[in-house]
Protein backbone atom coordinates (compact mmCIF):
# COMPACT_ATOMS: atom_id res chain seq x y z
CA UNK A 1 0.00 0.00 0.00
CA UNK A 2 1.39 2.90 -1.00
CA UNK A 3 1.32 6.63 0.69
CA UNK A 4 -1.53 7.29 -2.19
CA UNK A 5 -4.27 5.00 -1.00
CA UNK A 6 -3.27 5.99 2.85
CA UNK A 7 -4.28 9.72 1.68
CA UNK A 8 -7.48 8.65 0.11
CA UNK A 9 -8.33 6.69 3.22
CA UNK A 10 -7.59 9.75 5.29
CA UNK A 11 -10.33 11.71 2.79
CA UNK A 12 -12.86 9.22 2.91
CA UNK A 13 -12.47 9.06 6.42
CA UNK A 14 -12.25 12.87 6.69
CA UNK A 15 -15.44 13.17 4.48
CA UNK A 16 -17.56 10.38 6.61
CA UNK A 17 -16.85 12.31 9.73
CA UNK A 18 -17.48 16.07 8.26
CA UNK A 19 -20.81 14.52 6.96
CA UNK A 20 -21.70 13.02 10.73
CA UNK A 21 -21.02 16.40 11.85
CA UNK A 22 -22.33 18.74 9.67
CA UNK A 23 -26.00 16.22 10.63
CA UNK A 24 -25.41 16.23 14.45
CA UNK A 25 -25.03 20.56 14.31
CA UNK A 26 -28.16 21.04 12.00
CA UNK A 27 -31.43 21.06 13.67
CA UNK A 28 -32.83 19.13 10.17
CA UNK A 29 -31.26 15.45 10.29
CA UNK A 30 -31.87 15.48 6.47
CA UNK A 31 -29.73 17.31 3.79
CA UNK A 32 -30.31 18.63 1.54
CA UNK A 33 -30.84 16.67 -1.90
CA UNK A 34 -28.26 18.79 -4.12
CA UNK A 35 -25.76 18.78 -1.08
CA UNK A 36 -26.33 14.67 -0.71
CA UNK A 37 -26.19 14.38 -4.48
CA UNK A 38 -22.82 16.09 -4.40
CA UNK A 39 -21.20 14.22 -1.55
CA UNK A 40 -22.81 11.17 -3.49
CA UNK A 41 -21.10 12.02 -6.21
CA UNK A 42 -17.75 12.79 -4.59
CA UNK A 43 -18.00 9.26 -2.86
CA UNK A 44 -18.76 7.08 -5.35
CA UNK A 45 -15.71 8.24 -7.06
CA UNK A 46 -13.11 7.68 -4.12
CA UNK A 47 -14.61 4.49 -3.66
CA UNK A 48 -14.17 3.53 -7.50
CA UNK A 49 -10.65 4.94 -6.82
CA UNK A 50 -9.64 3.03 -4.03
CA UNK A 51 -10.98 -0.22 -5.49
CA UNK A 52 -8.95 0.28 -8.62
CA UNK A 53 -6.11 0.44 -6.22
CA UNK A 54 -7.00 -2.03 -4.91
CA UNK A 55 -7.06 -4.46 -8.01
CA UNK A 56 -3.83 -2.70 -9.37
CA UNK A 57 -1.44 -1.35 -6.98
CA UNK A 58 -1.05 1.90 -8.98
CA UNK A 59 -2.38 5.02 -8.35
CA UNK A 60 -5.01 6.23 -11.42
CA UNK A 61 -3.76 9.22 -13.24
CA UNK A 62 -5.94 12.13 -12.54
CA UNK A 63 -7.58 13.32 -15.51
CA UNK A 64 -7.72 17.13 -16.57
CA UNK A 65 -12.25 16.91 -15.86
CA UNK A 66 -11.60 15.14 -12.64
CA UNK A 67 -13.69 17.16 -10.18
CA UNK A 68 -12.54 15.38 -7.23
CA UNK A 69 -9.90 17.13 -5.31
CA UNK A 70 -7.47 15.51 -3.30
CA UNK A 71 -5.47 17.22 -0.24
CA UNK A 72 -1.73 17.21 -0.74
CA UNK A 73 1.03 17.80 1.07
CA UNK A 74 4.41 20.10 0.67
CA UNK A 75 6.87 17.99 -1.14
CA UNK A 76 10.49 18.55 0.90
CA UNK A 77 13.75 19.14 -1.28
CA UNK A 78 16.53 17.40 0.20
CA UNK A 79 19.64 19.43 0.62
CA UNK A 80 21.03 17.62 -2.58
CA UNK A 81 18.14 18.81 -4.41
CA UNK A 82 17.90 22.30 -3.32
CA UNK A 83 21.60 22.61 -4.53
CA UNK A 84 21.01 21.34 -7.70
CA UNK A 85 18.23 23.71 -7.89
CA UNK A 86 20.18 27.07 -6.70
CA UNK A 87 22.76 25.86 -9.20
CA UNK A 88 20.50 25.82 -12.10
CA UNK A 89 19.32 29.45 -11.41
CA UNK A 90 22.72 30.71 -10.79
CA UNK A 91 23.65 29.13 -14.02
CA UNK A 92 21.07 30.84 -15.83
CA UNK A 93 21.24 34.28 -14.32
CA UNK A 94 25.24 34.25 -15.27
CA UNK A 95 24.45 33.22 -18.58
CA UNK A 96 22.00 35.85 -19.11
CA UNK A 97 24.61 38.60 -17.57
CA UNK A 98 27.41 37.20 -20.11
CA UNK A 99 25.03 37.33 -22.89
CA UNK A 100 23.95 41.07 -21.99
CA UNK A 101 27.63 42.47 -21.67
CA UNK A 102 28.30 40.12 -25.19
CA UNK A 103 25.81 42.21 -26.91
CA UNK A 104 27.19 45.64 -25.69
CA UNK A 105 30.60 44.73 -26.51
CA UNK A 106 29.42 43.39 -30.11
CA UNK A 107 28.26 47.17 -30.94
CA UNK A 108 29.37 47.91 -34.13
CA UNK A 109 28.56 51.78 -33.04
CA UNK A 110 31.27 54.33 -31.84
CA UNK A 111 31.57 57.66 -31.13
CA UNK A 112 34.82 59.01 -31.98
CA UNK A 113 35.87 62.65 -32.53
CA UNK A 114 37.86 65.78 -31.11
CA UNK A 115 37.51 68.84 -29.41
CA UNK A 116 39.40 71.93 -28.70
CA UNK A 117 40.37 74.42 -26.49
CA UNK A 118 41.91 77.85 -28.35
CA UNK A 119 43.34 81.80 -27.71
CA UNK A 120 44.62 83.72 -30.89
CA UNK A 121 46.15 86.90 -30.46
CA UNK A 122 46.77 88.07 -33.67
CA UNK A 123 48.19 92.01 -34.65
CA UNK A 124 45.63 94.56 -35.80
CA UNK A 125 42.60 92.11 -34.53
CA UNK A 126 41.14 91.56 -31.09
CA UNK A 127 42.78 88.32 -29.15
CA UNK A 128 39.65 85.94 -28.86
CA UNK A 129 39.40 82.21 -27.24
CA UNK A 130 37.62 79.59 -28.95
CA UNK A 131 35.67 76.61 -28.25
CA UNK A 132 34.99 73.75 -30.81
CA UNK A 133 33.65 69.90 -29.80
CA UNK A 134 33.57 67.99 -33.81
CA UNK A 135 31.97 64.21 -32.53
CA UNK A 136 32.43 62.08 -35.18
CA UNK A 137 29.29 58.29 -35.69
CA UNK A 138 30.91 55.08 -36.26
CA UNK A 139 28.50 52.54 -37.18
CA UNK A 140 29.50 49.67 -38.63
CA UNK A 141 26.37 47.81 -40.09
CA UNK A 142 28.12 44.46 -40.97
CA UNK A 143 31.42 43.47 -42.07
CA UNK A 144 31.03 45.34 -45.85
CA UNK A 145 28.88 48.37 -44.96
CA UNK A 146 29.94 51.42 -42.80
CA UNK A 147 28.31 54.55 -41.51
CA UNK A 148 30.75 57.45 -40.83
CA UNK A 149 29.57 60.87 -40.22
CA UNK A 150 31.22 64.47 -38.50
CA UNK A 151 29.71 66.93 -36.99
CA UNK A 152 31.29 70.51 -35.85
CA UNK A 153 30.22 72.83 -33.35
CA UNK A 154 31.80 75.75 -33.28
CA UNK A 155 31.71 78.63 -31.18
CA UNK A 156 31.26 82.11 -34.31
CA UNK A 157 30.40 85.82 -33.91
CA UNK A 158 28.78 86.77 -37.28
CA UNK A 159 27.89 90.62 -37.06
CA UNK A 160 28.37 91.29 -33.42
CA UNK A 161 26.46 88.03 -32.14
CA UNK A 162 27.46 85.28 -31.21
CA UNK A 163 25.98 81.97 -31.66
CA UNK A 164 27.23 78.42 -32.02
CA UNK A 165 27.76 77.25 -35.58
CA UNK A 166 26.59 73.34 -36.34
CA UNK A 167 27.93 72.26 -39.35
CA UNK A 168 28.01 68.54 -41.10
CA UNK A 169 31.73 68.03 -42.41
CA UNK A 170 31.28 64.52 -43.69
CA UNK A 171 28.39 62.13 -43.90
CA UNK A 172 28.83 59.08 -46.06
CA UNK A 173 27.90 55.37 -46.33
CA UNK A 174 30.71 53.07 -47.92
CA UNK A 175 31.26 49.68 -49.14
CA UNK A 176 33.50 47.16 -49.40
CA UNK A 177 33.30 46.17 -52.66
CA UNK A 178 36.75 43.71 -52.73
CA UNK A 179 39.69 43.27 -51.50
CA UNK A 180 41.00 46.87 -53.94
CA UNK A 181 37.75 48.87 -54.34
CA UNK A 182 35.69 50.36 -51.92
CA UNK A 183 32.71 52.19 -52.99
CA UNK A 184 30.71 54.94 -51.25
CA UNK A 185 28.27 57.96 -51.52
CA UNK A 186 27.32 60.70 -49.35
CA UNK A 187 29.21 64.15 -48.16
CA UNK A 188 32.87 63.08 -47.78
CA UNK A 189 36.30 64.31 -47.33
CA UNK A 190 37.80 65.14 -50.58
CA UNK A 191 40.56 62.99 -51.53
CA UNK A 192 42.85 65.89 -52.62
CA UNK A 193 45.84 66.18 -50.91
CA UNK A 194 47.06 65.25 -47.03
CA UNK A 195 45.52 68.06 -44.93
CA UNK A 196 42.00 68.07 -45.61
CA UNK A 197 41.15 64.38 -45.85
CA UNK A 198 44.09 63.02 -43.08
CA UNK A 199 45.49 65.68 -41.08
CA UNK A 200 42.77 68.26 -40.39
CA UNK A 201 41.72 66.85 -37.35
CA UNK A 202 42.94 69.31 -34.20
CA UNK A 203 44.85 66.30 -32.06
CA UNK A 204 46.84 65.45 -35.54
CA UNK A 205 47.32 68.93 -37.51
CA UNK A 206 50.82 70.07 -35.44
CA UNK A 207 49.61 73.49 -35.55
CA UNK A 208 46.84 75.37 -34.76
CA UNK A 209 45.81 76.69 -37.50
CA UNK A 210 45.48 75.24 -41.24
CA UNK A 211 48.12 75.70 -44.00
CA UNK A 212 47.41 78.30 -46.32
CA UNK A 213 46.10 76.39 -49.41
CA UNK A 214 43.82 74.47 -46.86
CA UNK A 215 42.13 77.19 -45.10
CA UNK A 216 39.66 79.61 -45.32
CA UNK A 217 39.63 80.71 -48.84
CA UNK A 218 42.34 78.41 -49.78
CA UNK A 219 42.73 76.65 -53.18
CA UNK A 220 41.83 73.04 -52.32
CA UNK A 221 38.48 71.38 -52.33
CA UNK A 222 37.95 70.26 -48.27
CA UNK A 223 34.97 68.33 -49.13
CA UNK A 224 32.39 67.01 -51.43
CA UNK A 225 29.23 65.37 -52.17
CA UNK A 226 29.03 62.67 -54.53
CA UNK A 227 30.84 59.14 -54.88
CA UNK A 228 33.30 57.56 -54.79
CA UNK A 229 35.68 54.75 -55.07
CA UNK A 230 39.02 54.42 -53.73
CA UNK A 231 41.38 51.10 -52.67
CA UNK A 232 44.47 50.48 -51.72
CA UNK A 233 47.10 47.63 -53.46
CA UNK A 234 50.44 46.30 -52.42
CA UNK A 235 53.09 45.39 -55.29
CA UNK A 236 55.75 43.63 -52.92
CA UNK A 237 57.40 46.38 -51.39
CA UNK A 238 55.58 49.32 -52.65
CA UNK A 239 52.01 50.51 -51.77
CA UNK A 240 49.57 52.23 -53.84
CA UNK A 241 46.86 53.68 -52.93
CA UNK A 242 43.83 55.64 -55.06
CA UNK A 243 40.69 57.86 -54.77
CA UNK A 244 38.48 58.87 -57.38
CA UNK A 245 34.95 60.52 -56.80
CA UNK A 246 32.47 62.60 -58.87
CA UNK A 247 30.36 65.47 -57.06
CA UNK A 248 28.58 68.62 -57.59
CA UNK A 249 31.46 70.47 -57.40
CA UNK A 250 33.12 73.76 -56.73
CA UNK A 251 30.94 77.17 -57.62
CA UNK A 252 32.71 80.20 -59.26
CA UNK A 253 32.65 83.61 -57.50
CA UNK A 254 30.71 86.29 -60.20
CA UNK A 255 28.87 88.98 -57.62
CA UNK A 256 30.88 89.71 -54.99
CA UNK A 257 33.61 92.50 -55.53
CA UNK A 258 36.96 90.93 -53.14
CA UNK A 259 36.01 87.51 -54.25
CA UNK A 260 35.37 87.44 -58.21
CA UNK A 261 36.79 84.79 -59.81
CA UNK A 262 37.73 82.44 -56.00
CA UNK A 263 36.49 78.63 -55.98
CA UNK A 264 33.53 78.44 -53.24
CA UNK A 265 33.82 75.03 -52.59
CA UNK A 266 31.84 74.37 -49.45
CA UNK A 267 28.54 75.15 -51.96
CA UNK A 268 26.51 71.38 -51.96
CA UNK A 269 24.33 71.92 -54.47
CA UNK A 270 25.28 71.46 -58.42
CA UNK A 271 24.97 75.14 -59.81
CA UNK A 272 25.55 74.33 -63.51
CA UNK A 273 24.24 70.34 -63.54
CA UNK A 274 28.10 69.26 -64.37
CA UNK A 275 30.07 67.20 -62.30
CA UNK A 276 33.22 67.56 -61.13
CA UNK A 277 36.04 64.82 -61.23
CA UNK A 278 38.56 64.50 -59.28
CA UNK A 279 40.89 61.99 -57.58
CA UNK A 280 44.21 61.22 -55.59
CA UNK A 281 46.69 58.69 -56.70
CA UNK A 282 49.87 57.76 -54.21
CA UNK A 283 52.52 55.80 -53.82
CA UNK A 284 54.58 54.38 -50.99
CA UNK A 285 58.30 53.24 -51.92
CA UNK A 286 58.99 52.36 -48.14
CA UNK A 287 56.21 52.25 -45.50
CA UNK A 288 57.32 55.87 -44.26
CA UNK A 289 57.29 57.53 -47.34
CA UNK A 290 54.31 58.36 -49.63
CA UNK A 291 54.01 60.58 -52.72
CA UNK A 292 51.00 61.82 -54.01
CA UNK A 293 49.24 63.31 -57.25
CA UNK A 294 45.97 64.89 -56.84
CA UNK A 295 43.15 66.75 -59.24
CA UNK A 296 40.06 67.86 -60.01
CA UNK A 297 38.19 69.32 -63.13
CA UNK A 298 35.00 70.66 -63.06
CA UNK A 299 32.89 73.81 -64.99
CA UNK A 300 32.59 76.43 -62.19
CA UNK A 301 30.27 78.63 -63.52
CA UNK A 302 26.64 79.28 -62.43
CA UNK A 303 23.99 79.03 -64.71
CA UNK A 304 23.66 82.21 -66.82
CA UNK A 305 27.37 83.01 -66.93
CA UNK A 306 29.77 82.31 -69.56
CA UNK A 307 31.32 78.73 -69.61
CA UNK A 308 34.65 78.67 -67.27
CA UNK A 309 36.41 75.27 -66.55
CA UNK A 310 38.57 74.98 -63.71
CA UNK A 311 41.83 72.45 -63.62
CA UNK A 312 43.55 71.97 -59.99
CA UNK A 313 46.30 69.75 -59.63
CA UNK A 314 48.16 68.86 -56.66
CA UNK A 315 51.37 67.50 -55.04
CA UNK A 316 51.88 66.24 -52.04
CA UNK A 317 54.97 64.00 -49.90
CA UNK A 318 55.19 62.96 -46.69
CA UNK A 319 58.18 61.11 -45.08
CA UNK A 320 57.62 59.95 -41.28
CA UNK A 321 60.11 58.01 -39.01
CA UNK A 322 61.55 57.50 -35.51
CA UNK A 323 65.69 57.76 -36.28
CA UNK A 324 67.82 56.46 -34.20
CA UNK A 325 70.08 59.01 -34.97
CA UNK A 326 68.63 61.38 -34.00
CA UNK A 327 66.90 59.78 -31.33
CA UNK A 328 63.06 60.57 -32.25
CA UNK A 329 60.36 60.93 -34.98
CA UNK A 330 60.85 62.90 -37.58
CA UNK A 331 57.88 64.55 -39.30
CA UNK A 332 58.35 65.94 -42.52
CA UNK A 333 55.52 67.29 -44.54
CA UNK A 334 55.25 69.28 -48.26
CA UNK A 335 52.01 70.02 -50.37
CA UNK A 336 51.76 72.27 -53.63
CA UNK A 337 48.86 73.27 -54.79
CA UNK A 338 47.94 74.97 -58.33
CA UNK A 339 44.91 75.94 -59.83
CA UNK A 340 44.26 77.31 -63.33
CA UNK A 341 40.76 79.07 -63.59
CA UNK A 342 39.64 79.58 -67.87
CA UNK A 343 39.77 83.42 -67.85
CA UNK A 344 36.32 85.42 -67.99
CA UNK A 345 34.82 88.40 -67.34
CA UNK A 346 33.32 89.83 -64.37
CA UNK A 347 30.54 92.40 -64.08
CA UNK A 348 30.64 92.35 -67.95
CA UNK A 349 28.00 95.47 -67.63
CA UNK A 350 29.49 97.28 -64.71
CA UNK A 351 26.10 97.11 -63.29
CA UNK A 352 27.62 95.20 -60.00
CA UNK A 353 29.83 98.02 -59.48
CA UNK A 354 33.37 96.23 -60.16
CA UNK A 355 33.47 95.18 -63.60
CA UNK A 356 33.91 95.01 -66.17
CA UNK A 357 36.98 92.81 -64.56
CA UNK A 358 38.94 90.25 -66.38
CA UNK A 359 42.36 88.78 -64.83
CA UNK A 360 44.43 85.75 -65.74
CA UNK A 361 43.17 83.52 -62.88
CA UNK A 362 45.54 81.07 -61.94
CA UNK A 363 47.08 80.51 -58.18
CA UNK A 364 49.05 78.22 -56.09
CA UNK A 365 50.35 77.90 -52.69
CA UNK A 366 51.86 75.24 -50.31
CA UNK A 367 53.45 74.62 -47.41
CA UNK A 368 56.40 72.67 -45.99
CA UNK A 369 56.49 71.90 -42.71
CA UNK A 370 58.98 69.53 -39.66
CA UNK A 371 58.77 68.28 -36.81
CA UNK A 372 60.80 66.35 -34.57
CA UNK A 373 59.90 64.32 -31.01
CA UNK A 374 62.52 63.39 -29.10
CA UNK A 375 60.94 60.12 -28.35
CA UNK A 376 63.74 58.13 -26.81
CA UNK A 377 64.69 60.85 -24.99
CA UNK A 378 65.47 60.17 -21.29
CA UNK A 379 63.70 62.52 -19.78
CA UNK A 380 60.07 62.22 -19.58
CA UNK A 381 59.72 65.97 -20.37
CA UNK A 382 61.25 66.02 -23.32
CA UNK A 383 60.32 62.91 -24.45
CA UNK A 384 56.84 64.17 -24.51
CA UNK A 385 57.62 67.87 -26.60
CA UNK A 386 57.69 67.98 -30.19
CA UNK A 387 59.22 70.99 -32.12
CA UNK A 388 57.34 72.12 -35.29
CA UNK A 389 58.16 74.70 -37.94
CA UNK A 390 55.74 75.38 -41.38
CA UNK A 391 56.78 77.84 -43.74
CA UNK A 392 53.52 78.39 -46.07
CA UNK A 393 52.75 80.69 -48.96
CA UNK A 394 49.59 81.66 -51.32
CA UNK A 395 50.11 83.75 -54.86
CA UNK A 396 46.99 85.12 -56.22
CA UNK A 397 46.93 86.27 -59.72
CA UNK A 398 47.90 89.62 -60.88
CA UNK A 399 44.81 91.83 -61.48
CA UNK A 400 42.41 89.55 -59.35
CA UNK A 401 40.40 92.05 -56.72
CA UNK A 402 42.07 91.61 -53.27
CA UNK A 403 45.18 90.12 -54.63
CA UNK A 404 46.92 89.81 -51.65
CA UNK A 405 50.29 87.28 -51.84
CA UNK A 406 50.92 85.73 -48.49
CA UNK A 407 53.57 84.11 -46.63
CA UNK A 408 53.83 82.69 -43.30
CA UNK A 409 56.46 80.89 -41.26
CA UNK A 410 55.09 79.47 -37.99
CA UNK A 411 57.12 77.84 -34.94
CA UNK A 412 55.21 75.56 -32.49
CA UNK A 413 56.25 73.93 -29.40
CA UNK A 414 53.38 70.85 -28.47
CA UNK A 415 53.41 69.01 -25.30
CA UNK A 416 51.81 65.93 -25.67
CA UNK A 417 50.13 64.66 -22.45
CA UNK A 418 48.81 61.74 -24.28
CA UNK A 419 48.66 60.08 -27.25
CA UNK A 420 45.90 62.05 -28.41
CA UNK A 421 46.03 65.10 -26.13
CA UNK A 422 48.14 67.86 -26.58
CA UNK A 423 48.38 71.35 -25.41
CA UNK A 424 49.87 73.42 -28.33
CA UNK A 425 51.79 76.99 -28.36
CA UNK A 426 52.71 78.57 -31.44
CA UNK A 427 53.80 81.57 -32.86
CA UNK A 428 53.44 82.67 -36.69
CA UNK A 429 55.39 86.01 -38.50
CA UNK A 430 52.68 86.50 -41.14
CA UNK A 431 53.06 89.06 -44.52
CA UNK A 432 50.56 89.92 -46.72
CA UNK A 433 52.16 91.75 -50.00
CA UNK A 434 49.59 94.78 -50.46
CA UNK A 435 49.25 94.67 -46.50
CA UNK A 436 51.41 96.93 -44.59
CA UNK A 437 50.32 95.20 -41.18
CA UNK A 438 51.98 92.07 -40.29
CA UNK A 439 49.91 89.02 -39.94
CA UNK A 440 52.11 87.80 -36.81
CA UNK A 441 49.71 86.01 -34.06
CA UNK A 442 50.44 83.80 -31.24
CA UNK A 443 47.99 80.75 -30.72
CA UNK A 444 47.68 78.50 -27.49
CA UNK A 445 45.66 75.35 -28.37
CA UNK A 446 44.51 72.06 -26.25
CA UNK A 447 43.11 69.69 -28.39
CA UNK A 448 41.85 66.12 -27.31
CA UNK A 449 40.71 62.91 -29.37
CA UNK A 450 38.51 60.74 -28.41
CA UNK B 1 59.37 85.87 -51.90
CA UNK B 2 59.93 88.07 -48.91
CA UNK B 3 63.37 88.64 -47.69
CA UNK B 4 62.77 87.55 -43.73
CA UNK B 5 61.13 84.62 -45.35
CA UNK B 6 63.86 83.36 -47.36
CA UNK B 7 66.67 81.93 -44.91
CA UNK B 8 64.26 80.00 -42.63
CA UNK B 9 62.49 78.85 -45.56
CA UNK B 10 66.13 77.13 -46.86
CA UNK B 11 66.48 75.93 -43.50
CA UNK B 12 63.56 74.03 -43.08
CA UNK B 13 63.39 72.40 -46.15
CA UNK B 14 67.44 71.61 -45.75
CA UNK B 15 66.45 70.15 -42.45
CA UNK B 16 63.61 68.19 -43.55
CA UNK B 17 66.01 67.00 -46.78
CA UNK B 18 68.66 66.12 -44.15
CA UNK B 19 66.40 64.16 -42.01
CA UNK B 20 65.31 61.98 -44.82
CA UNK B 21 68.94 61.88 -45.76
CA UNK B 22 69.71 60.67 -42.16
CA UNK B 23 67.26 57.71 -42.21
CA UNK B 24 68.86 56.49 -45.54
CA UNK B 25 65.31 56.06 -46.48
CA UNK B 26 65.77 52.04 -46.24
CA UNK B 27 63.34 49.73 -45.64
CA UNK B 28 62.52 48.51 -42.74
CA UNK B 29 63.33 45.25 -41.59
CA UNK B 30 60.97 43.42 -39.33
CA UNK B 31 59.97 44.56 -36.18
CA UNK B 32 63.06 47.66 -36.37
CA UNK B 33 61.43 50.98 -35.40
CA UNK B 34 58.25 50.57 -34.14
CA UNK B 35 57.98 53.84 -31.72
CA UNK B 36 54.80 54.43 -30.07
CA UNK B 37 54.64 58.48 -29.69
CA UNK B 38 53.05 57.69 -26.03
CA UNK B 39 56.30 58.79 -23.90
CA UNK B 40 54.31 57.13 -21.13
CA UNK B 41 54.95 53.43 -22.82
CA UNK B 42 58.61 54.20 -24.92
CA UNK B 43 60.53 52.11 -21.76
CA UNK B 44 58.33 49.44 -21.87
CA UNK B 45 57.10 48.24 -25.21
CA UNK B 46 54.44 45.51 -25.60
CA UNK B 47 55.72 42.35 -26.44
CA UNK B 48 53.28 41.88 -29.30
CA UNK B 49 53.10 39.76 -33.06
CA UNK B 50 55.75 41.50 -35.09
CA UNK B 51 53.52 41.29 -39.03
CA UNK B 52 50.30 43.01 -37.15
CA UNK B 53 52.37 45.36 -35.14
CA UNK B 54 54.78 46.67 -38.03
CA UNK B 55 51.39 47.16 -39.96
CA UNK B 56 49.35 49.03 -37.30
CA UNK B 57 52.54 50.82 -36.48
CA UNK B 58 53.48 51.77 -39.71
CA UNK B 59 50.10 53.05 -40.81
CA UNK B 60 49.03 54.66 -38.16
CA UNK B 61 52.36 56.92 -37.57
CA UNK B 62 51.88 58.13 -40.83
CA UNK B 63 49.72 60.33 -39.79
CA UNK B 64 49.02 60.88 -36.29
CA UNK B 65 50.32 59.69 -32.74
CA UNK B 66 49.52 55.49 -32.17
CA UNK B 67 46.81 54.91 -29.30
CA UNK B 68 47.20 52.85 -26.64
CA UNK B 69 45.98 49.35 -27.45
CA UNK B 70 42.87 49.12 -24.34
CA UNK B 71 41.89 52.82 -25.42
CA UNK B 72 38.94 50.43 -27.52
CA UNK B 73 37.50 46.97 -27.10
CA UNK B 74 37.91 44.18 -29.80
CA UNK B 75 34.51 45.62 -31.20
CA UNK B 76 35.63 49.27 -31.24
CA UNK B 77 39.05 48.51 -32.72
CA UNK B 78 37.20 46.66 -35.43
CA UNK B 79 34.94 49.81 -36.53
CA UNK B 80 37.81 52.06 -35.95
CA UNK B 81 40.32 50.15 -37.90
CA UNK B 82 37.31 49.39 -40.82
CA UNK B 83 37.00 53.76 -40.63
CA UNK B 84 40.44 54.22 -41.25
CA UNK B 85 41.13 51.62 -44.25
CA UNK B 86 38.45 53.72 -46.27
CA UNK B 87 40.04 56.82 -44.97
CA UNK B 88 43.50 56.03 -45.47
CA UNK B 89 43.44 53.22 -48.09
CA UNK B 90 44.56 50.16 -46.42
CA UNK B 91 44.49 47.21 -48.62
CA UNK B 92 42.39 43.96 -47.31
CA UNK B 93 45.71 42.20 -45.89
CA UNK B 94 46.71 45.02 -43.90
CA UNK B 95 42.87 45.71 -42.62
CA UNK B 96 43.21 42.41 -41.01
CA UNK B 97 46.34 41.72 -39.92
CA UNK B 98 45.67 44.91 -38.12
CA UNK B 99 42.09 43.85 -36.69
CA UNK B 100 43.94 40.14 -35.44
CA UNK B 101 46.76 42.15 -34.17
CA UNK B 102 44.58 44.38 -32.15
CA UNK B 103 42.59 41.26 -31.23
CA UNK B 104 44.97 39.39 -29.55
CA UNK B 105 47.16 42.12 -28.15
CA UNK B 106 43.95 43.40 -26.40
Amino acid sequence: MNSRVFQIGILLAMTATNSHAQEALSDDKYVPREEYEQLKEQFDALKAEVDKLKTTGQPQKPRPDDTVKTPTTEYQLTEQERRSRDQVISDIVENWQLNQASLADSSKFLIAGYATAGFTDQEGEDSNFSAKLVPVFLWKLNDRLLFEGEVEFELENVNGASETEVNLEYANVSYLLNDYITLGAGKFLTPFGLFGERLHPAWINKLPDAPLPYGSGGLAPMSSVGFYMRGGVAVEETKFNYAFYVSNGPNLNTATATKAGTLIFDNYEDINNNKAIGGRVGVLPVPEMELGYSFQVARVAPDGFERVDAVIMGVDFSYVRYIDALGGIVDFRAEWVFSDVENATFDPAGSLGFGPLTFDNKRHGGYVQLAYRPSKNSSEILRRLEFVTRWDMIELPSGAPDETDEQRLTFGLNYWLAPSTVVKAAYRLGNKENNAEDQNAFFLQAAVGF
Amino acid sequence: MHRRFLIPTIVLVLAGVLAIGVSGCSVRAPGQGITPQDGSVLQAPVPVPKEGAEVWADNCMRCHNIRPLTSYSDAQWEVVVHHMRVRANLTAVEHKAIVEFLKGAN
